[in-house]
C-alpha cells in the first residue's frame, strides 16, 4: 500500500490519504491527497489566506503602503514577517526616499466592536486617506480584507475605486479573508488575479529592449534576487519586472511589455504568468534556480530562447569554477546524511535532487504546507523510492516522522525548528533562510554551509551528561583513614 | 512636579501597532498550564501567526491547535469544527487542560462555544471513557479580537481558568496567587526566587517560565506528544481559591484577581510591576500584607547589591539622560519609575492601550522625574517615531518592533519585553526584582557607554 496511516493518527484515519510512500510501480497520478481542509484540532503549520497575499505576494513591493482592514491583531501580525529586503533603486534611475519602507511599516484600520456591528467602510476610507497623508511618497496603497471584514461584508472594491480617483494613485483591494481557502495558497491566487486585473497593462516602462523578461515568483528572500540579477545582466537579459521581490508598484503595471515571463515560484505565481500570456501573448517558461545543476540547465534554456548561448555558458562556467572547491568539501562532509525537507510547497521539488546529487545526501522525507496536485506530481517524480511524502503534517506526525525515518537534518520553518531541536534533530530555516541567500550557484553553497554547520554543531555530541567517573582508589583510602594532611599535601 | 503632557492618537489608521489582539494573550496564559493546550477557534492564521511570534521570541516550540474555520463555517457556524477539534485534541494529546480561545471569526459568527463544549465533553466521555475524560479540563475563553488588546486577552484567559477550574474553597493553603502578566521566563523565575527567599509558597497564574525556556534533555522530556517541562499544574489552579491572597503584578490582571476576590473571598492587590527599587520594595510589602513571610537578610543583601550598583554607576554615566519607553503599559510605567531612580528622565512614554489607569500611574511616576514627561496612550510606534524626530531622546527602551525606527533615528535601543527577536537571551534574563534591576541598569548603562562614551574612550580608562 502506498499510503500509510501513522500511529499518532489512529483516531483521525482520514489522514492516511495525505501520507504517501513513493513506489516506482505506482501510476503517476498516485500522490498524497492535498489542498483540502485541515482536520480541526490539529497543530497544523499552515497559515491563512491573508498571510498568503500580504506575507508572500505583496509584502515585497518597496513603494506601496499596506493597509490591513482588520482589528489590530492582523495588522500587528502582518508586520515584518518575511525577510524581503529592498533597495531604494527605482527603474527611472531615481531613489525611493523611504529606506526599507516595506519592512518598516504596516498600517491598519483598527476595527472595534462598533465597526463589526455597523460596518467598517468609513474607517477604511479614512485610514487610506490618512495613510496617503502620512506617507505621501508611497506610490500606491494596498488594502487587505481579513476574517472580520469578510464576515461583515464590507465592499472594499467600491471604496478603493473612489479613493484611487480621489488620490490620483492606485489603491488596490485584496479580497482574501483569512478563512478563505484551505491554506495561504488561496491568498497567492487572489493576489495574482487582483494585481493582474487592476494593474497589468496600465502603465508603460521607461524603455524596452528585445531582451526584457518578467521574473515572476521571485520575492528576494534574504537577497535571492540579488544573486540572480547579475547572471541575467551578464547574459544580456534585462529584468523588466520582478514579481515582486525588490520591485516597485509600476513594475507590475508594465509586465505586459516583457518578451518572456520566467516563473520562479510556480506555486504562488504561475497564475499571473498564465493570465499575461492569455491576455497579452507573452509566453512563459517555468524555471528552477536551486542547486547548480538546475540553475545551469535553466539558464541555458533562457539563453537559448534569446540566442545568448555563449554569454550564458560564460556565466555558468564562471560560477561553477568559483563554487567547485566548496561544493566538493561539503559533498564529502554531507555524504549519506539523511534529510527531511518541509517547505511551503515548491522547495520540496526544487531541493531533493540537488541535495542528493550535488551534496550526496539522502532525502528520506518531504512534506509541504500548501502544495497542490501539480506540485506533488513534480515532488514524486524527483524523490527516490520509499521516500515518505506528507501533505500538511501536524506536529504529532512530525514526531513520528523523526522516529521512523531518522533524518540527520530538517529543512523547515521557525515554528518547527525548536521542536526539532528538542528531538535532537538539527534544523535549518528554509522559508526565510538562516545565512542565505540560498538560490543560484553561490546560494547553494550558503545552504550547504548552513546544513553542515547545523549537523556538525558540537552541541549534538554533548547532549547527555556522562556520569561515569573513574574512581581513584588511593584517594578514597586516604580519606577513609582520615589522613587529611597527607591528602592536602598532594 | 515635572511638566506632564498627555496625548492620544488622533488619526484612525494605526501604524506599527504596539498591541495585538486578545487571542495572543489568552494563548500565552494557557501555555503556562502544565500539559495545557490552547485550541484557537478561528482561522489558521490566528494560531500560526502567534506560534510564529512565540517561537521567534522564546526560541522554543509553541504548540497551539486550531479549529481551521473556513467558508463553510462562516455560513453554517463552527459547531462541527469545535466539537471535532476538541475530540481530536483530547484523544491524540490527552492534555490536562484545553483553553478554547475565540477569535474575530468565531465571535462574529456567534458560535455557542459553551454549548459546543458541553457536547464535545459528552463525545469525549463516550470515546475515552468517563475517567480519562474527567481529567481533561476544557475552559471557554472569550477573546473577541476586535475588543481591546492582547493584555485583555491574557486577563480574560486567567479569569476564565480561575472561574471555571478553581474548586470551592475548603482549607486555606497559606499560598499566594501571583498573576505575573505577559512577561519573560526570567522574570517569573525571579519572582519565584524572591518568594522562595521569603519562605512564601505561591501559585503562579500561570507559569510560562519552563514551558517557554525548556531544557534539551531527551531522557526527561515527554514526547509523542511533546510537552514542555513545568507550567502550573491543574491541581494548583483548582487550589488557588484556598490561597491567602492574590498579587497581580500587572494592572491588566485585575479582572482575574477580582474573580478570586468576589467568588472565593481571596483578597487581592494589583501592581505595581516590580521593576526597580521602590516597586520591588512595594512587592515585598504586598507579600507581607497576606502572610507572615519574612524579609530575609539575604534578600536585603540583594537589595543592597542593586543600591550599590546605582551608587557606583548612575550619577556618573546616566544622570540627566533622557529615555523614550514603549510597550506593555505596566512594564513601561515600571521602567519609567526605575529610570527616575537612576537620575534619568522618561521624556516620552508610549503604549498602545487606551487606558486611563496608565495615564494616572504615569502621572504619579512623573512626580519623581526631573524633566518634562510626555505620556502617549492609545498610540503606535509611528507616533513615537514622529515625536522623536522632533525631540530626540538619548536612548529608547522597548521591544524589537522598534528596531528600524531606532536605527533610522540613530538612537540606541535598549531591548526589553516582548517580542525581542533580533538579539538572544533576553527572555532568560529578568528585569524584575532587585537582581533584575541590576540587569536592567547594566543593560542601560552599557548602551549609554557604547553610544556616548566610546567616542571619548579615554573617559572609560577608569
Amino acid at each position: 500500500m502506498p499510503h500509510d496511516l501513522f500511529e499518532v493518527d489512529k483516531s483521525i484515519p482520514e489522514r492516511k490519504k495525505h501520507i504517501y510512500i513513493k513506489d516506482n510501480a505506482d501510476p503517476a497520478q498516485e500522490i498524497p491527497s492535498c489542498n483540502t481542509k485541515t482536520i480541526p484540532g490539529c497543530m497544523t503549520e499552515r497559515g491563512c489566506a491573508f498571510a498568503g497575499v500580504k506575507g508572500v505576494i505583496t509584502g515585497a513591493v518597496k513603494d506601496a503602503a499596506h493597509v490591513v482592514h482588520s482589528p489590530v491583531g492582523c495588522t500587528a501580525y502582518g508586520y515584518g514577517t518575511k525577510r524581503y529586503p529592498t533597495t531604494p533603486d527605482m527603474p527611472d534611475g531615481g531613489k525611493f526616499p523611504l529606506e526599507n519602507f516595506n519592512l518598516k511599516y504596516i498600517m491598519g484600520t483598527d476595527l472595534k466592536e462598533s465597526d463589526v456591528v455597523f460596518g467598517g467602510m468609513k474607517k477604511l476610507r479614512q485610514s487610506i486617506l490618512e495613510a496617503a497623508k502620512e506617507f505621501p511618497e508611497a506610490n500606491a496603497i494596498y488594502a487587505y480584507a481579513t476574517c472580520t471584514t469578510g464576515l461583515i461584508g464590507d465592499d472594499m472594491d467600491g471604496v478603493v475605486k473612489e479613493l484611487s480617483e480621489e488620490l490620483g494613485k492606485d489603491v488596490v483591494a485584496f479580497n482574501a479573508p483569512g478563512f478563505s481557502g484551505p491554506t495561504q495558497s488561496k491568498g497567492h491566487h487572489v493576489g495574482n488575479h487582483t494585481l493582474f486585473q487592476h494593474l497589468v497593462g496600465t502603465k508603460e516602462p521607461p524603455e524596452t529592449t528585445p531582451y526584457d523578461v518578467n521574473l515572476i515568483g521571485e520575492y528576494n528572500i534574504d537577497g535571492d534576487l540579488w544573486i540572480l540579477k547579475p547572471y541575467f545582466e551578464e547574459m544580456g537579459i534585462n529584468i523588466l519586472s520582478t514579481f515582486t521581490g525588490d520591485c516597485c508598484h509600476d513594475e507590475i503595471c508594465w509586465m505586459h511589455r516583457a518578451k518572456l515571463s520566467l516563473v520562479r515560484c510556480q506555486r504562488s505565481a504561475t497564475y499571473i504568468a498564465d493570465l499575461i500570456e492569455k491576455e497579452y501573448g507573452v509566453p512563459y517558461m517555468k524555471v528552477d534556480f536551486f542547486g547548480p545543476t538546475y540553475c545551469a540547465e535553466n539558464l541555458r534554456a533562457i539563453g537559448k530562447h534569446f540566442g545568448l548561448e555563449d554569454k550564458t555558458e560564460a556565466v555558468i562556467k564562471d560560477r561553477m569554477d568559483k563554487i567547485k572547491p566548496d561544493l566538493e568539501f561539503y559533498k564529502e562532509k554531507l555524504q549519506g546524511k539523511k534529510v527531511w525537507v518541509f517547505s511551503g510547497g515548491p522547495k520540496n521539488w526544487h531541493l531533493p535532487r540537488p541535495l542528493e546529487e550535488c551534496l550526496g545526501m539522502e532525502v528520506v522525507a518531504v512534506s509541504t504546507m500548501f502544495e497542490h496536485e501539480d506540485g506533488y506530481e513534480k515532488i514524486k517524480e524527483r524523490v527516490k523510492e520509499d521516500t515518505v511524502i506528507v501533505d500538511d503534517p501536524n506536529s504529532l506526525e512530525m514526531e513520528e516522522i523523526v522516529e521512523k525515518y531518522q533524518p540527520d537534518i530538517m529543512l523547515s520553518g521557525v515554528k518547527e525548528k525548536y521542536l526539532a531541536h528538542k528531538l535532537q534533530l538539527p534544523c535549518v530555516l528554509i522559508h526565510s533562510y538562516e545565512n542565505g541567500p540560498y538560490i543560484g550557484f553561490e546560494g547553494f553553497i550558503n545552504l550547504a554551509k548552513d546544513i553542515y554547520a547545523a549537523i556538525y554543531n558540537p552541541v549534538w555530541d554533548l547532549v547527555e551528561f556522562k556520569e561515569e567517573v573513574e574512581k581513584t582508589p588511593k584517594l578514597i583510602e586516604e580519606v577513609e583513614s582520615g589522613d587529611n594532611i597527607k591528602l592536602k599535601a598532594k | 512636579m515635572s511638566e506632564v503632557k498627555v496625548t492620544k492618537r488622533e488619526r484612525n489608521v494605526i501604524i506599527n501597532p504596539l498591541v495585538t489582539c486578545q487571542p495572543l494573550g489568552a494563548m500565552f496564559a494557557v501555555a503556562g498550564i502544565s500539559r495545557g493546550l490552547p485550541l484557537v477557534h478561528g482561522s489558521q492564521g490566528c494560531s500560526t501567526f502567534v506560534r510564529y511570534g512565540f517561537s521567534r521570541h522564546f526560541r522554543e516550540p509553541s504548540e497551539i491547535a486550531v479549529t481551521s474555520l473556513h467558508e463553510d463555517a462562516a455560513v453554517f457556524g463552527g459547531r462541527r469544527n469545535l466539537i471535532s477539534g476538541l475530540g481530536n485534541l483530547a484523544s491524540r494529546f490527552t492534555p490536562d487542560l484545553i483553553g478554547v480561545v475565540t477569535t474575530c471569526s468565531s465571535e462574529i459568527i456567534g458560535d455557542d462555544v459553551d454549548g459546543f463544549i458541553k457536547t464535545a465533553r459528552q463525545e469525549i466521555k463516550e470515546s475515552l471513557g468517563e475517567n480519562a475524560a474527567e481529567k481533561i479540563k476544557i475552559v471557554a475563553i472569550n477573546t473577541p479580537s476586535f475588543v481591546e488588546h492582547h493584555y485583555r486577552g491574557y486577563d480574560n484567559a486567567i479569569k476564565a481558568m480561575v472561574d471555571q477550574v478553581a474548586l470551592e474553597p475548603a482549607n486555606g493553603n497559606d499560598k499566594l496567587n501571583i498573576i505575573p502578566g505577559i512577561v519573560n521566563p526570567g522574570d517569573i523565575r525571579e519572582i519565584k526566587h524572591i518568594l522562595n527567599m521569603m519562605g512564601q509558597e505561591s501559585i503562579m497564574l500561570t507559569d510560562t517560565s519552563d514551558p517557554f525556556d525548556s531544557p534539551l534533555r531527551p531522557g526527561s522530556t515527554q514526547f509523542k506528544p511533546y510537552y514542555p517541562k513545568g507550567g502550573t499544574p491543574v491541581q494548583e489552579l483548582e487550589d488557588c481559591s484556598n490561597s491567602s491572597g492574590t498579587i497581580s503584578l500587572c494592572n491588566y490582571g485585575a479582572q482575574a484577581a477580582g474573580v478570586l476576590e468576589r467568588k472565593y473571598k481571596v483578597p487581592s492587590t494589583i501592581g505595581p510591576f516590580p521593576i526597580g527599587l521602590q516597586n520591588t520594595d512595594q512587592f515585598l510589602r504586598n507579600v507581607k500584607k497576606f502572610s507572615d513571610a519574612e524579609i530575609t537578610d539575604e534578600l536585603l543583601d540583594e537589595r543592597g547589591l542593586l543600591v550599590d550598583s546605582m551608587a557606583d554607576i548612575t550619577s556618573r554615566y546616566l544622570f540627566g539622560k533622557t529615555a523614550a519607553i514603549y510597550g506593555d503599559p505596566d512594564m513601561v510605567t515600571g521602567i519609567a519609575g526605575f529610570v527616575c531612580e537612576l537620575g534619568m528622565t522618561p521624556q516620552l512614554v508610549c503604549t498602545g492601550v487606551e487606558n486611563q489607569e496608565f495615564v494616572d500611574d504615569m502621572k504619579e511616576v512623573s512626580k519623581k522625574a526631573d524633566g518634562k514627561v510626555e505620556i502617549m496612550y492609545g498610540h503606535d510606534l509611528r507616533s513615537m517615531e514622529v515625536r522623536l524626530e522632533e525631540e530626540p531622546t538619548d536612548i529608547i527602551i522597548g521591544h524589537s518592533d522598534g528596531r528600524l525606527i531606532a536605527r533610522d533615528l540613530d538612537i540606541p535601543l535598549v531591548r526589553v519585553g516582548f517580542p525581542v527577536y533580533d538579539r538572544v537571551g533576553y527572555h532568560r534574563v529578568p528585569i524584575v526584582g532587585y537582581r533584575g534591576g541590576i540587569n536592567l541598569l547594566d543593560r542601560i548603562t552599557n548602551t549609554v557607554l557604547e553610544e556616548y562614551y566610546d567616542p571619548v574612550h579615554w573617559k572609560l580608562q577608569q
